[in-house]
């Protein structure tokens, strides 16, 4: 999709489409502490690679409509198991190494990573329940 | 004064002759009279070795070439001999080497010293570059891609894929398509839909839907390369030494890359005006897609297919737009087919201004942010002279898009260090029909061809084609005839083959049968569009069993049906077969199977019932 810098700069305001940038999207209070947007390649080797938790990681982009929807639904839940889970954000655009480290091919592609190993992973959109069950896995076993 | 001579130019000599010696295993600079010339050719030969001779006694300013291989060389006779790039001497100095061995290991054996790190390095990830790289890799060949998009003057920049991905064809067709759905709308009431909003169009949500769209495109084909292990690099490709390229990436960093073979397909950004404020001011086709707020009131500048689709699908959403001509409508196309075209446009609200040129541009009010916020962009003061006399036109615009025309991006990209000649007038590539440049291992795609069509389709047949060439043992060859296009203005018009006046300079009018017709759309009845408009006609050749070797329509979905009877002209279509083939009714594409009337029988085309 196209970028216009310039604008961006003019305007530094976060708005919807093309010029947003995707942070926003941080939840409630309660929410913000588990769930960051990651910010580099090192940053995600520290704090999701080496987490000493659990770390559901969700892959999305932009222009990715399914992903607006999913994005918040599993921050929802993760912010209920307070603390449990975090929940790492990756913008595949941005990040573009990451997402093919991880062989990302789709959005959204959400993983579950335990002690730096991917433990499971889907691709799509997914309703409530089926993100319950993802979660209590990941805690579970 | 007469009598002076033209100065020799001392720097494109040198730098000619320091091309030929860098792009030649060997090469000699050689006088064809010369017998210790030809002993040195003689010893090369005997070596199995290729060399490049230039005969300077008959070579342009060949005495002022000398003259810079003494300053070269300090050696003032021929033959003046180079191996890789090293000077060697002349014919004795040559044979010495060639006895020591140290000829031979200048030569480096049979292969270069060092192998090459890609099989093939392609510079563009375009329509033609991508499908050349994706081939190539497939039939198992170590490919590398550079694509980088240097932003336009206000800024935009897009992701992988090329022009017709990002800021052609496909965010233009969508648009297009928005245009054609608000008319659908007004039609809907003549066809009993009730409704009571106004309905308007809201320019920033259609923008956000179309990025969206090339986004996934975007990603898509990056998947795609990496799916076929084509190595990508988001950077700024430049040739430093045969075989040899310079990548810069976004933040400067700079990395090599060899390569045996390499394929130019770095494509064409658009022309500005050249006048002062044009860049700081205007916008092209680059930005038009993307465009954060809506245009509002616009000048198109150009009477390219870019500039009549965009200005049309802009006045189809609603915007006050007007086209400013310099001579003619579509040049290149058929010009009786064009101007239908412009007519249909201006009797749909689009405003012409023919035979007048932009020659000062007057910023009269900076778009502030909150205007930005409320999607309302500045006003800029056009003013334009007349082509035809002196008359001076001044207006105001919010927005002014220049689409002139397209300049190949071969300028800066080192191909005069490697000695790959381009067309110096328009910047594009000359090849064989092999897609092959001057230098043996270059060859080209896409729309830096000179002299081939400008289209997605062409790229990517001749990238897939040239790649299965080199690495497929095929021998075939991209077919640039009878190439099918469609201009997607608000009337599309579909062609394949010869324009009419091309035809006539081709095979003479006396030669040529021309049927046509008009034609009305059934669902334009209802809701009383616009009776004989939709045109088409077909140009057969008399001494060829009236072969179809043109044929041309405006109407709706031009493409769609364009795109079958070019199969058929491929196929050696005559004016028999088509009276053979019996018509789909009711549709637009069925006038071809039941064309009567010629032109020269002057016959009244006018269309009075079904």
């Amino acid at each position: 999709m196209a970028q216009r810098l310039a604008l961006q700069r003019l305007l530094a305001l976060p708005t919807r489409g093309p010029l947003a940038s995707h942070g926003r999207a941080f939840g409630t209070s309660a929410g913000r502490r588990n769930t960051f947007n990651v910010q580099d390649g090192s940053d995600f080797q520290d704090r999701v690679v080496n987490s000493p938790k659990p770390v559901v990681v969700d892959f999305h982009a932009q222009w990715c409509g399914p992903c607006k929807i999913l994005g918040p639904r599993l921050e929802k839940l993760v912010s209920k198991l307070e603390g449990k889970v975090l929940m790492a954000k990756v913008d595949i655009d941005d990040h573009t190494d990451l997402a093919i480290e991880y062989e990302v091919s789709a959005v959204p592609t959400v993983l579950a990573m335990k002690n730096g190993d991917v433990v499971d992973k889907f691709v799509g959109i997914k309703d409530e329940d089926q993100l319950e069950a993802f979660l209590k896995k990941l805690i579970g076993a | 004064p007469p009598g002076q001579t033209r100065l020799p130019d001392w720097d494109g000599l040198k730098l000619r002759v320091r091309t030929l010696i860098a792009s030649h295993r060997v090469m000699i600079f050689s006088k064809s009279y010369c017998p210790y010339c030809n002993k040195v050719k003689e010893l090369f030969r005997s070596m199995h070795v290729e060399y490049y001779a230039l005969e300077l006694d008959v070579t342009d300013d060949g005495a002022s070439i000398q003259q810079v291989l003494v300053e070269l060389t300090n050696q003032r006779t021929v033959p003046n001999v180079f191996v890789n790039g090293t000077h060697i001497g002349g014919c004795d100095a040559t044979y010495q080497a060639y006895q020591d061995g140290s000829l031979q290991k200048l030569l480096g054996g049979n292969q270069i010293t060092e192998p090459y790190e890609y099989d093939l390095i392609i510079i563009g990830g375009g329509s033609g570059g991508l499908a050349c790289s994706k081939e190539a890799a497939a039939l198992g060949k170590k490919v590398m891609v550079l694509d980088y998009v240097v932003p336009t003057p206000i800024g935009t920049s897009w992701g992988l894929g090329g022009t017709c991905v990002n800021v052609g064809c496909i965010p233009k067709k969508l648009m297009h398509q928005a245009a054609l759905l608000g008319q659908a709308l007004q039609d809907s009431r003549k066809y009993g839909w009730q409704y009571e909003e106004q309905v308007k169009h809201n320019w920033e949500i259609m923008v956000e839907a179309i990025q969206n769209y090339i986004g996934s495109l975007n990603w898509g084909y990056r998947v795609s390369l990496r799916e076929k292990s084509v190595t990508y690099l988001n950077s700024y490709g430049e040739f430093v030494e045969p075989h040899k390229i310079k990548a810069t990436n976004r933040k400067g960093q700079v990395t090599y890359h060899t390569a045996e073979t390499f394929v130019l397909a770095t494509g064409e950004r658009p022309r500005y005006l050249g006048i002062p404020g044009d860049k700081e001011f205007c916008i092209t086709s680059d930005d038009l897609f993307s465009l954060p707020y809506c245009p509002g009131k616009t000048l198109v500048v150009g009477a390219s297919y870019v500039a009549l689709e965009c200005a049309g699908f802009m006045a189809g959403l609603g915007l006050d737009v007007t086209v400013m001509v310099r001579s003619i409508l579509l040049r290149g196309f058929d010009q009786e087919m064009a101007e239908r075209v412009g007519a249909y446009m201006e009797t749909h609200g689009v405003k012409f201004i023919r035979k007048f040129v932009p020659v000062i541009l007057s910023l009269q009010k900076f778009a502030q942010v909150e205007q930005l916020e409320q999607g309302m962009p500045g006003r800029l003061k056009v003013t334009a002279k007349s082509t035809d006399g002196s008359k001076i036109l001044e207006e105001e615009y919010n927005t002014v898009l220049i689409a002139i025309g397209r300049d190949a991006c071969t300028r800066n990209i080192g191909l005069q260090t490697i000695g790959v000649k381009i067309n110096e007038k328009n910047g594009k590539v000359p090849v064989n029909d092999e897609e092959q440049t001057n230098v043996p291992y270059v060859y080209a795609i896409g729309d830096i061809l000179d002299g081939k069509l400008e289209l997605t389709p062409v790229a990517i047949q001749a990238g897939r084609l040239l790649a299965q060439r080199l690495y497929g043992g095929s021998s075939r060859k991209c077919d640039y005839i009878n190439v099918p296009t469609t201009v997607f203005t608000p009337l599309e018009y579909g062609s394949c083959g010869y324009p009419e006046e091309k035809a006539i300079t081709e095979y003479g009018k006396e030669n040529l049968e021309v049927y046509h017709s008009l034609f009305w759309p059934l669902e334009w009845t209802v809701p009383g569009r616009d009776n004989n408009t939709c045109y088409a006609k077909i140009i057969c050749n008399k001494q060829d069993n009236n072969r179809v070797i043109g044929l041309h329509i405006l109407g709706p979905n031009a493409g769609e049906i364009t795109q079958g009877f070019a199969a058929a002209i491929k196929c050696g279509l005559t004016k028999e077969l088509l009276d053979e083939t019996i018509g789909i009714h009711p549709t637009c594409a069925e006038v071809f199977t039941t064309m009567d009337i010629t032109k020269a029988s002057g016959q009244d085309i006018t269309q009075k019932g079904c």
